[in-house]
């Protein structure tokens, strides 16, 4: 066991993990933070998708011994974020989830895509998605919500 | 894609925006990996590294004999009898966990217990294993030569079960001007839900009931088949599946892994906890597909199709899954072989073949893409022997509307719709003038384009008449609903179906507002828990909207009428005389709300009716006025680019023109259309398990195993056409499974189309970049020769 030091979701957390431990079984299983999904564990689906020091990463791929000292965000941690919150309603409104499973993963890259390029096309949205799996929708309803909220984050004349 | 809520009160045909959506977006849905108990521990699976062998020996490593379980620890556990009940379908014991022999690589042969997942596998991997390797059978057709190992030693071959399907004049066949044979291969893929399998066990000693969380698509039918495989009666079951990460099929079957978890649950005291990973998933969960087809049809010589016949091969792997395995997959493949068309003889030998692989189960459209690709793919053979537009072939066999209803020679009644229309309707979306144009008009060095059509049926909402006559062991043949006033006014409905994504929440609501004349937002739709819906089949088959759709309907209607006469009375007022409406009951001089009249029926019952009983809870099943099925139907028609130097295939344009009768949610409804198509384009172009000759499965990881993302999947233009079903409440037919049906046919005609210059043939899926370069080689080689 290692002892780890981080903050999650903006709270220290101190925790012993086995040095084989993911980031993911970290924060599923030690921090009882269930909205990081596993669909994979090998970094392809894009489910685990959280951002660490704001970066988005694939929880699955990185150890929770990677994580000392660094700024862990979850799905939960984003209850509050008015950027997120934009980008729901516009998943809600365009029926961007199905089953659901994919949800926090394509929420996690649709916020980081919108961070860096507010005004994405078509293209790159679909760019930015291409790690991700959604196995109900057919990435319709998605790539319509990224486009949705990312003009009523600026408005275009 | 519509997304507006709907507030005028007519609540059928609204795009109502999803109940559902909340708590998946906060992050707050529980699937069956989040579930917390204490005490909780994982189990761990070994699992055959061969295709086949004798199990010599299972070694538990010392000191760790109580953690480890093999198929001996579990004397008094039962074997399922699976498959349809006939007598000539031949039994494939399958134990939970492997006896003798192991018949797949991934089958589970021991379980190892501990506190977390990781420490399981190390476990796991300390399991002694010796095994006595037999040669594995791994190609469907070479599976039936005489000489071929055997998977089941008592069977006189490998075949689950050997039919020939015959109808209709064949006499007429052989003279006909046109018969053209090809060979076609769809091959093997997995389900893929994005959740994979799990299940969480344990034994609540209070209740004296294993309490299961399994991610399936059908809970009350799988207590059922776990109450007798561990001998437990099924009110000492109880299963829940809690928020299900798509299923698409694989959900349904009751798997070996989810009877061990069980059994191990009784026997250790505390929860266990088993979440397939997806290497799991991918080597021994439901596979699917895998259909091989040789073919003849023949034809007039002005391209009226005169018949079908042929051989169909169904590699149906190592076992036949609770309850009815894969065996429709034969009969209905060769059902639905004449398709739309005027088609008026079939003789179809179906052969459902053993093989050293995971065991086959259903899968969004079951048979009916390889069908549709069999067919349609023909359809567009005959129009480039022909030199006419594969539209204008389609044009001159497919079933008219006046002709409706018509029975097709393989005895599937097509009830209503125009399919004309639908064809009509694609074929302007996708405008083959111009994709004409743009071929001629094409330089050299430049991509090829084609188009390509397919032409699909989808039957839903069949009951009793057609699972009776497929023997299954299971006849889902209705479905129910509880429906309760509480006496706040506020109302419950529970359901036996499963939702995994399709949003029952909402449409179901949505019927029960309907009738209710209530808004949605004050009816809770409620499922997935043995203990507290009333007994149902679950989500398949495209199958909910018609049969739970319709107990929410029939059922809530009757609760209303109660209320109504209630109503009535507080209002003194002839029965007659008086309506529902917004949460009311109204006559000429007055209203009641429901509350009042729901404080009544529960907890005031001096102020109902004399003699009335109290309560408004009411449970009620329903089927359609006949069961035979009702079919949904489109066109598919798509535009493709093809690379000729990689082979690599792109959609340019994707159009859909659907008829799933009434809509109740238009926007969930193109939902299903976009996601089953998504699928569809999957099978046809991208996925695939392949096995080498050792019987190793070669793609076992989303490395190997190519899924479609958001750079693959084009946004599918849908039109609609709404032809009510005759015998079904509204007017529903299913929707789910259509989008997955035709994408393979499309998208292979319209790769054929790119070259018919040299009359290339694309007969076997996916279309990967080497198949189509192949099958451009193979063409020229041949035109050159």
């Amino acid at each position: 066991m290692t002892r780890i030091s981080l903050h999650v979701n903006g709270t220290a957390v101190e925790r012993d993990v086995e040095p084989r431990t993911s980031l993911a079984d970290f924060l599923r299983e030690s921090c009882a933070l269930t909205a990081t999904h596993l669909g994979c564990e090998h970094g392809a689906c894009g489910a685990c998708t959280v951002l660490v020091d704001g970066m988005i990463a694939r929880s699955c791929l990185k150890f929770a011994v990677m994580c000392e000292g660094r700024e862990v965000v979850t799905l939960e941690g984003l209850a509050d974020d008015a950027l997120s919150d934009t980008i729901k309603q516009a998943f809600h409104e365009s029926h961007a989830l199905q089953c659901g499973f994919c949800t926090p993963g394509m929420l996690m890259a649709a916020r980081d895509l919108l961070s860096r390029n507010p005004i994405p096309s078509e293209d790159q949205v679909r760019a930015a998605l291409a790690g991700h799996i959604c196995r109900c929708t057919g990435y319709s309803g998605i790539v319509h919500a990224i486009i949705l909220a990312s003009r009523r984050l600026i408005p275009v004349e | 894609m519509s997304g507006d809520a709907h507030s005028s009160g007519g609540w059928i045909g609204a795009s109502l925006l999803r109940k559902e959506d909340a708590r998946h977006l906060a992050g707050k849905a529980m699937f069956v990996a989040d579930v917390r108990l204490p005490g909780l521990q994982d189990i761990a699976f070994v699992r055959s590294q061969i295709a086949h062998g004798r199990i010599v020996s299972m070694a538990k490593p010392a000191g760790a004999e109580s953690r480890v379980f093999t198929i001996a620890d579990f004397p008094s556990l039962h074997v399922l009898e699976a498959g349809p009940e006939l007598d000539a379908f031949r039994q494939s014991p399958y134990p939970a966990l492997a006896s003798d022999k192991v018949r797949y690589v991934g089958q589970a042969m021991a379980a190892c217990v501990a506190p977390t997942r990781a420490l399981a596998e190390d476990l796991a991997e300390l399991v002694q294993v010796d095994c006595s390797e037999l040669p594995a059978v791994v190609d469907a057709i070479a599976a039936m030569s005489p000489g071929s190992a055997r998977l089941f030693e008592s069977w006189a071959d490998n075949a689950y079960i050997t039919r020939t399907i015959s109808a209709g004049d064949l006499s007429r066949l052989k003279d006909a001007p046109i018969r053209l044979r090809r060979k076609f291969r769809m091959n093997r893929q997995a389900t893929v839900s994005l959740e994979t399998r799990g299940v969480v066990a344990h034994w609540d000693a209070r209740l004296e009931e294993l309490v299961v969380y399994l991610s399936t698509q059908g809970g009350h039918v799988m207590r059922l088949g776990l109450a007798r495989a561990l001998g437990l009666p099924e009110n000492q079951i109880r299963v829940i599946a809690p928020d299900v990460g798509g299923g698409f099929g694989g959900k349904n079957r009751l798997l070996p892994e989810e009877i061990a978890v069980c059994a191990i649950a009784l026997k250790v005291g505390h929860p266990v906890r088993w979440i397939e990973d997806r290497r799991e998933h991918l080597l021994a969960s439901v596979h699917c597909r895998d259909h091989h087809y040789d073919l003849i049809v023949s034809a007039d010589s002005e391209g009226h199709l005169l018949g079908i016949e042929g051989d169909v091969h169904i590699d149906a792997g190592a076992y036949a899954l609770w309850p009815t395995g894969s065996f429709m997959e034969a009969s209905m493949a060769a059902g639905n072989l004449p398709g739309p068309y005027r088609i008026k003889a079939l003789s179809v030998n179906t052969f459902t073949v053993a093989t050293n692989k995971a065991p086959m189960g259903p899968y969004r459209g079951v048979a009916r893409p390889g069908a549709c690709f069999a067919i349609e793919r023909l359809v567009d053979e005959v129009a480039l022997h022909m030199g006419i537009e594969p539209y204008e072939l389609r044009k001159r066999n497919l079933v008219t509307r006046e002709e409706m209803p018509y029975n097709t020679v393989a005895g599937l009644k097509l009830d209503t719709g125009d399919y004309h229309d639908a064809l009509d309707t694609a074929a302007a979306m996708v405008d083959i003038p111009a994709v004409r144009r743009r071929q001629a008009e094409r330089k050299p060095g430049e991509p090829r384009i084609g188009v390509g059509f397919a032409v699909y049926t989808e039957q839903s909402g069949h009951g009793v008449v057609e699972w009776s006559k497929r023997k299954s062991r299971v006849v889902p043949g209705y479905e129910s609903a509880n429906v309760r006033m509480l006496p706040d006014g506020s109302v419950t409905i529970h359901v036996g179906v499963q939702n995994h994504g399709q949003g029952h929440e909402t449409t179901l609501a949505q019927i029960a507002a309907h009738e209710l004349s209530l808004d949605p937002s004050q009816i809770r739709i409620r499922y997935g828990d043995t203990a507290t819906t009333p007994f149902g089949f679950g989500s398949f088959a495209s199958r909910s909207i018609v049969f739970a759709g319709g107990a929410v309907g029939t059922t809530t209607r009757r609760l209303a009428e109660k209320i109504r006469l209630i109503g009535a009375h507080f209002l003194q007022a002839d029965p007659k005389d008086v309506r529902i409406e917004n949460g009311h009951v109204i006559s000429q001089s007055g209203s009641v709300a429901f509350s009042e009249i729901a404080l009544a029926a529960n907890i005031r019952q001096e102020m109902l009716p004399q003699g009335m009983d109290p309560l408004l809870d009411m449970t009620g099943t329903y089927e359609p006025t006949e069961s035979a099925g009702v079919f949904s139907y489109g066109t598919h028609a798509v535009v493709v680019e093809v690379d000729e130097a990689t082979g690599g295939v792109k959609i340019l344009d994707y159009a859909v023109s659907e008829d799933c009768g009434t809509m109740i949610n238009p926007m969930i409804v193109d939902g299903q259309v976009q996601g089953g198509i998504s699928q569809g384009i999957g099978t046809g172009l991208y996925e695939e398990i392949p096995f080498n000759a050792e019987g190793q499965p070669l793609a076992t990881t989303f490395a190997d195993y190519m899924m479609p993302c958001a750079t693959e999947i084009p946004t599918v233009r849908i039109a609609h056409s709404v032809t009510p079903a005759k015998v079904t409440e509204y007017g529903v037919k299913g929707v789910g499974e259509g989008g997955a049906i035709a994408p393979p046919a499309a998208l292979a005609n319209a790769v054929a189309d790119a070259f018919r210059d040299c009359k290339a043939s694309f007969n076997e899926t996916p279309l990967t970049p080497r198949r189509v370069w192949d099958a451009v080689q193979i063409a020229r080689a041949g035109a050159a020769s």
